[in-house]
């Protein structure tokens, strides 16, 4: 083959070849297609259809939420919030002391007008009872078994004079919540009271939905693992 | 034999148009399939640069190349994901040493931690990479072969069954590093076993030595909505990582080294987690080594000393 010819002549020569061996120049092309068919077949599946990694969705930013479980009296103050349900006398009248009601099981009755209130604090109903832990004289206080008066915002202290183990954690920063700073040179460490998350009339920590489950990279047979 | 010498006869066997056609067409398919093939050589950008590629090793490099390698990294990211990210090298604190310890009594196994880690750490959404698994094990036993990961009940806890997560520990003596064939991950002086994400060849020697299954590979580029990536970034930390490399928990180590507590611990709602310096004696951790029935590290009996203790209360 000489020069001048270049590439046509390169052509011309592959077709010569391929002709001289007729069936080699099939097989080549087979070969081929068969090759961009199995790529394709990364890309789509039998029905055409592209195939994708499955999409997972994004999780609901509450589970990344750092709010405690509820809202204390406390930070309630705090965030400037709601607080006309720890104003007791809009609707009690002062020095005048209520007399609880007790069922034949000596349980105590919530009247209806405080049907939120679940008394479920302990196994006994006898720590159920309103002025184990409020003041019958002063309904915006509470009072301690040893007698001391607590404003409602410093129910740590009240919670203590009966869980004291608990209350020892929690000093010590190990029972319960915190966050912000753990070296305290460089900033405050913030910590939550008993009430942020325990309902102090029902204080069994609430059970709660827990965050999607991890996503399988391919899920077999199409169905979400369980 | 054909002759080759088309001189000899110009209108030889070959010129025929169909048969220039059907050569045509077999070579253009040829060429098609190679260009396919090659085409993940376009993504190479994504993969290396010049920059990185002769970058020096995080131990070596002077703090005048770290912020070169930083500004780097920084524009990068605001290519990929049009955020100004800042991003910085956090060095070890003096006289701070790092414990975690987990109450397995408080511990409802929400997975708030799981997805809390993922949004401060940049993990890749789809294919999901979390560092946090929340094993769940029935009462009585503390038997790996009968943990289950993917539970989904409407609500936890459930009865009869107690949640245990697992990261990556922290050991003392951890075999992950030990087992790494270019220097990718090491012990810092504070405890915490980092790895450099420019330096790791993706051999996943690391993935297989860990006994705690707490180094996650990406398989795949990771993607992470922009709305939802953390600006915040640290070299050894939380930056978005590339195809190919091995990440894992590092203590938040963005917050940890400023002083300020990991993300799972901030949104643990039951309080179980819980994070501090054992060389203060006056730390959460140093209590709870000291007052609680700290009761395993985990696998303890293959001698990696983990700085994740488990314990319950008293």
């Amino acid at each position: 083959m000489s020069k001048k010819e270049g590439a046509g002549g390169l052509i011309a020569e592959i077709m010569r070849t391929m002709t001289a061996r007729s069936s080699s120049g099939w097989v080549a092309g087979l070969l081929t297609m068969a090759f961009l068919i199995l790529g394709a077949g990364f890309y789509f599946d039998l029905w055409g259809h592209p195939l994708r990694d499955p999409l997972i969705p994004l999780v609901d930013t509450n589970f990344i939420s750092t709010a405690t479980a509820r809202m204390s009296a406390a930070d309630l103050v705090r965030t400037g919030g709601d607080t006309s349900g720890l104003d007791c006398y809009t609707c009690h009248e002062k020095n005048k002391v209520l007399k609880l009601k007790f069922d034949a099981q000596g349980n105590v009755v919530v009247p209806k007008e405080h049907d939120d209130i679940v008394m479920a604090h302990g196994r006994h109903n006898r720590n159920n009872n309103c002025y184990n832990c409020h003041d019958e004289t002063n309904l915006e206080l509470l009072q301690t078994r040893d007698g001391r008066h607590l404003k409602i915002v410093e129910s740590p202290a009240l919670c203590g004079s009966c869980h004291g183990p608990t209350y020892r954690d929690w000093e010590a920063g190990v029972h319960g919540r915190t966050s912000g700073y753990w070296k305290r040179e460089l900033g405050p460490i913030e910590r939550k009271v008993c009430t942020s998350c325990h309902n102090p009339h029902s204080p069994p920590f609430p059970s709660r939905q827990p965050a999607p489950q991890p996503h399988l990279l391919h899920p077999a047979g199409n169905s979400s693992p369980s | 034999m054909p002759d080759l010498n088309p001189s000899d006869d110009p209108v030889s066997e070959g010129t025929s148009r169909r048969k220039f056609l059907r050569t045509s067409a077999v070579l253009a398919s040829g060429v098609a399939a190679l260009t396919a093939s090659l085409a993940p050589l376009r993504e190479l950008a994504d993969y290396t640069s010049v920059e990185r590629f002769m970058q020096k090793h995080y131990k070596e490099m002077t703090p005048a190349q770290m912020q070169k390698v930083l500004d780097r990294i920084a524009r990068e990211v605001e290519q990929q994901y049009g955020v100004r990210p800042k991003v910085k090298d956090y060095k070890p604190m003096d006289g701070a040493e790092f414990r975690y310890c987990l109450n397995l009594t408080r511990c409802i196994g929400c997975r708030k931690c799981v997805h809390a880690c993922v949004a401060e750490n940049n993990q890749s959404r789809n294919p999901e990479i979390q560092y946090i698994r929340v094993l769940k094990m029935p009462h009585g036993s503390l038997d790996m072969e009968k943990a289950e990961h993917y539970y989904s009940p409407a609500a936890v806890p459930e009865k009869g069954f107690f949640y245990m997560p697992v990261q990556c520990q922290q050991c003392e003596n951890p075999p992950c590093v030990k087992v790494c064939p270019v220097k990718a991950t090491w012990q810092e002086p504070d405890g915490i076993t980092v790895i450099d994400y420019d330096w790791c060849i993706g051999c996943r020697y690391c993935e297989a030595a860990c006994p705690y299954f707490a180094r996650r590979f990406n398989w795949t580029k990771p993607s992470i909505p922009k709305d939802r990536l953390n600006p915040d970034m640290s070299y050894l930390g939380n930056r978005p990582r590339r195809q190919g490399v091995m990440e894992k928990c590092h203590f938040c180590i963005q917050r940890t080294r400023q002083g300020r507590y990991p993300a799972c611990l901030e949104v643990c709602p039951a309080g179980a987690r819980k994070f501090g310096n054992v060389l203060d004696p006056e730390s959460e951790v140093s209590y709870i080594l000291k007052n609680k029935r700290v009761f395993i590290q985990l696998k303890e009996e293959l001698g990696t000393s983990p700085r994740f203790f488990y314990y319950f209360d008293v």
